[in-house]
């Protein structure tokens, strides 16, 4: 269990960094909240107007804001700081340090640093979709929430392995900062149920870049919609982008130790 | 040769055999039309980083590796460390192939590069030292049995618990070296450790260097721009230029073999300047007469008699004898290679920075 | 070198930079995706009937526009002022005889021309695939345009130098920004159309200054408004522009002593 052990570790280095700046933390937190509470007013005014968008009742609707807001916290607080660390570090050329350590270097540059005051995210995520449940009424059963939750696991691992992907561009000279800039702005779009999009942004959205899977799959299993067809492309999806992004990390190392210089 | 170095490596801490670095770059010049015609025929350029140099490194040795910039030392230290796989030949070190990167490997190596730091800029250096004891397994009360020594031998008691953004950069120096050290490697890469430090600072790392070395019997390898670092702390050293190795030895003999003569300075006293006529026959050159001072360079036996004379007829207020300064050893070293190489090659000038071949794809 | 050379020559510097600097640009361009999600949104509520004056083709228009809008008016000058307080090289600009905020409204300035460039392209989609019957018709709407941009412009610098400004006295300054833009985000019309808002809203919706930084161009342009709501909100749209900037100038020069006496 030595890479758990490694992980605490690396977690506890975040901690003591969010303590030294504990105002910066609180600060981060409050943002954090208001623009949820921002993201939501106009939802809320068009639910007003309507009781159903694509099918999408206004609580079913509030389960898949609720998944992009967790997930939004999971993408900044542990996907991003780590990835712009290590593209510092090959500006640097303090990389080398992390080459030398007799671990996996892909695990100890994901696990370099959090951002914890996105836990706010995560938990108001969470807090949403509990909310939009007891709204609706209907609390789902063990086993779709078990179902959810791996769901949920799989748009972490497919976030996560877009940005390695983005991150092996850093390699070879590629201002990946905008990229990845590029990347969250995209990630925007899965804010809303997948069903109202439409034609070729439909199209990307569910087989370029998976946005559908990550939230509205979810929210889906939690409503006892998803067939099981669906669950299975989408495992099969995380899986597949889990195995690109480390060819590409395995390649990108390979590349920089032995052309690069 | 894989037989040789197979066998050497169980004696030798390093075996280098024939290893060599070669870049390809992608050459472009200024201009659009250049730049169009590069879209069809690319030019590319091998820069020989390094050009093929053997050594052996024993367990404990105490090695410096010095060359102008660009001479191939920093990509050397990488390959030994495995961050640079090379182009041909084989390095062996610690009976590792270090482009593997086996953890075993890497448990036995540290480095520390002057200009790249590895602490957490914001974070206490101890936090750094706990993250390492992590990476590397090291046990708790091991850790703190290694920690304790080296807090002790670098006097960082009080600095390592402050931000690192606090410190000075020698105490950030201080606190690299122990975040490196963590681990007690039996090699120790060292590039530039004691760059941009004031004089007393780099003596400081320099008494704790030789110490670890000491102690623990690590082996150490040293680039620095300092002659004075690997004066004091390498026995041997390595030169390199233009990717090869042109020296290997120990500084004395470089110096006995370069320049063996004696350098002798007298100052005479203040009212009395250089009488233009002196001087002191075939024994020796007077190489600079400037006011009260006169040098002279002259062969180590005939030292004494030159300074007689000169007690006898010059009204001498100080005098002193050394060796002719490294730096000025090392400087007829590289004009020696350079005229070495364009002897063998009259078609290169002796000053290209590195030898190019262009090619075309 | 008379005033107008010296206006000028930092103009064309500017451009010559926003040019080196097109590669950001650009990719600021294609992160201005917000108002697109909305759209989509909207645009998928109207497929079961329109809301209020909105069908699906009114909501396309609308937030394409907003996207107009927000390219054109968009800045940086918070974050450059902050990042320049924080690293000390506000010191370089304060030895040249021209008033910080001048310059950046220069860079500001020199680079709409390739702004201009980079939104026709999106103008000419737009107009290809909605036509021409969703925006107004009435010259004068057109003629006043212009000066409903530059006015919105005017907001946003005022207040990102108001924030700038206030990193000379408090760290993290730029958080406020963010506060600000959360704001925006749902007062401006930037995510929803403001008269979607319910009735009681309006009045708050009115007198904020968000409006005049985003919606009141694209209801210009639209034709949303008559000619005595046009005046009243040119009225607001100058009289915050006026606002932020004296804000911004005085906050400026009392922090600058506050510096210039801790030494940056």
């Amino acid at each position: 269990m030595g890479y758990l052990r490694l992980l605490i570790q690396q977690l506890r280095m975040s901690i003591l960094l969010a303590l030294q700046y504990r105002l910066d933390f609180v600060v981060g937190a409050l943002l954090s909240l208001i623009w949820i509470a921002a993201a939501l007013v106009p939802l809320v005014v068009l639910f007003s107007q309507r009781s159903a968008v694509a099918g999408w009742r206004w609580h079913e609707a509030l389960i898949v804001v609720g998944f992009f807001t967790a997930l939004k916290g999971v993408l900044d607080g542990a996907i991003r700081p780590a990835l712009q660390d290590v593209v510092e570090r090959i500006r640097l050329g303090t990389l080398d340090y992390v080459l030398i350590k007799p671990a996996d270097a892909q695990f100890l540059v994901s696990t370099t640093r959090f951002e914890l005051f996105r836990v706010v995210d995560v938990v108001a995520g969470i807090a949403l979709v509990v909310i939009a449940l007891a709204y609706g009424g209907h609390w789902p059963s063990a086993a779709a929430i078990a179902l959810c939750l791996l769901l949920l696991f799989a748009a972490a691992l497919i976030l996560y392995a877009i940005w390695i992907m983005v991150l092996c561009l850093a390699f070879i000279a590629v201002k990946v900062d905008n990229l990845s800039f590029l990347f969250a702005s995209i990630y925007d779009a899965a804010r809303w149920p997948a069903g109202i999009y439409r034609g070729v942004v439909s199209f990307v959205f569910t087989f370029v870049i998976p946005l559908a899977v990550m939230t509205t799959y979810p929210a889906l299993a939690l409503l006892e919609r998803l067939s099981a067809q669906r669950t299975l492309s989408a495992l099969a999806t995380a899986l597949v982008f889990a195995l690109l992004a480390r060819v590409a990390w395995l390649a990108s190392i390979r590349r920089y130790t032995s052309a690069g210089g | 040769m894989t037989i040789l170095s197979d066998t050497a490596s169980v004696s030798h801490a390093i075996v280098a055999n024939d290893l060599a670095k070669h870049y390809r770059v992608h050459r472009r010049e200024a201009g659009i039309s250049a730049a169009l015609r590069s879209l069809f025929a690319r030019r590319f350029e091998t820069i020989r980083a390094v050009d093929g140099i053997s050594f052996a490194i024993d367990p404990g040795e105490r090695v410096g590796f010095l060359g102008p910039n660009g001479a191939g030392k920093t990509t050397t230290i990488k390959m030994m460390a495995g961050l640079l796989h090379p182009t041909t030949g084989t390095v062996t070190v610690a009976g590792h192939r270090p482009a593997a990167r086996h953890h075993d490997f890497l448990r036995a190596i540290t480095l520390v590069a002057g200009q790249k730091q590895q602490l957490f800029w914001d974070l206490p250096p101890v936090d750094t030292f706990e993250l390492n004891r992590a990476i590397y397994d090291v046990p708790r009360a091991e850790y703190r049995q290694r920690l304790d020594e080296l807090v002790g031998l670098l006097e960082i008691e009080s600095v390592m618990q402050k931000p690192t953004r606090q410190l000075s950069l020698g105490e950030r120096m201080k606190c690299e070296l122990a975040a490196a050290l963590i681990h007690r490697p039996a090699l120790l890469f060292l590039d530039e450790p004691t760059i941009g430090l004031d004089i007393a600072m780099q003596a400081t790392i320099r008494r704790f260097i030789a110490d670890y070395n000491a102690r623990h019997g690590a082996s150490v390898l040293l680039t620095s721009h300092y002659m004075a670092d690997v004066a004091a702390l390498c026995p041997r050293v390595i030169v390199i230029d233009h990717g090869t190795i042109i020296y290997d030895g120990t500084l004395e003999a470089l110096a006995q073999q370069l320049r063996p003569e004696k350098r002798i300075e007298l100052r005479l006293t203040a009212t009395a300047n250089a009488p233009s006529a002196w001087d002191c026959g075939d024994r020796g050159r007077i190489v600079e007469r400037e006011g009260t001072r006169i040098v002279i360079q002259a062969p180590q036996g005939v030292v004494k008699e030159i300074l007689a004379q000169a007690i006898d007829e010059l009204p001498i207020n100080d005098l002193t004898v050394a060796d002719a300064p490294l730096e000025e050893v090392l400087g007829a070293l590289f004009d020696k290679a350079a005229a070495d190489r364009q002897a063998r090659d009259p078609d290169q000038t002796a000053d290209t920075g590195k030898s190019v071949a262009i090619e075309k794809r | 070198m008379s005033r107008k050379e010296k206006l000028f020559a930092m103009v064309r510097i500017g451009f010559a930079e926003s040019l080196a600097y097109r590669g950001e640009f650009l990719i600021w361009f294609l992160t201005t995706n917000m108002p697109l999600v909305m759209m989509l949104l909207w645009m998928a509520v109207a497929k079961d009937g329109p809301v209020g004056r909105f069908g699906t083709r009114e909501f396309a228009a609308y937030f394409l526009t907003t996207v107009v809008v927000r390219l054109l008016t968009g800045a940086w000058v918070a974050w450059q002022l902050t990042m320049e307080i924080r690293t000390g090289t506000l010191a370089r600009r304060l030895l040249r005889p021209v008033h910080p905020f001048v310059a950046y409204a220069c860079e500001q300035a020199s680079a709409l021309p390739l702004r201009a460039l980079t939104v026709a392209p999106l103008v000419v989609i737009i107009l290809l695939t909605l036509g021409t019957d969703l925006f107004s018709s009435e010259l004068s709407h057109w003629v006043v345009f212009p000066l409903a941009l530059a006015g919105a412009l005017c907001i946003r610098l005022g207040v990102m130098m108001t924030i700038g400004s206030l990193a000379l006295f408090w760290d993290s300054a730029l958080s406020l920004y963010d506060a600000w833009l959360a704001l925006f985000f749902v007062f401006s019309g930037y995510t929803i159309p403001l008269e979607l808002f319910p009735a009681w809203i309006q009045p708050l919706v009115n007198w904020l200054p968000f409006r005049y930084m985003m919606s009141f161009p694209v209801e210009i342009v639209m034709g949303h408004l008559d000619g005595r709501q046009l005046l009243v909100a040119f009225v607001y749209q100058w009289g915050y522009a006026l606002l932020f900037s004296v804000l911004a100038l005085t906050i400026f020069r009392r922090g600058l002593k506050r510096y210039a006496a801790f030494g940056g």
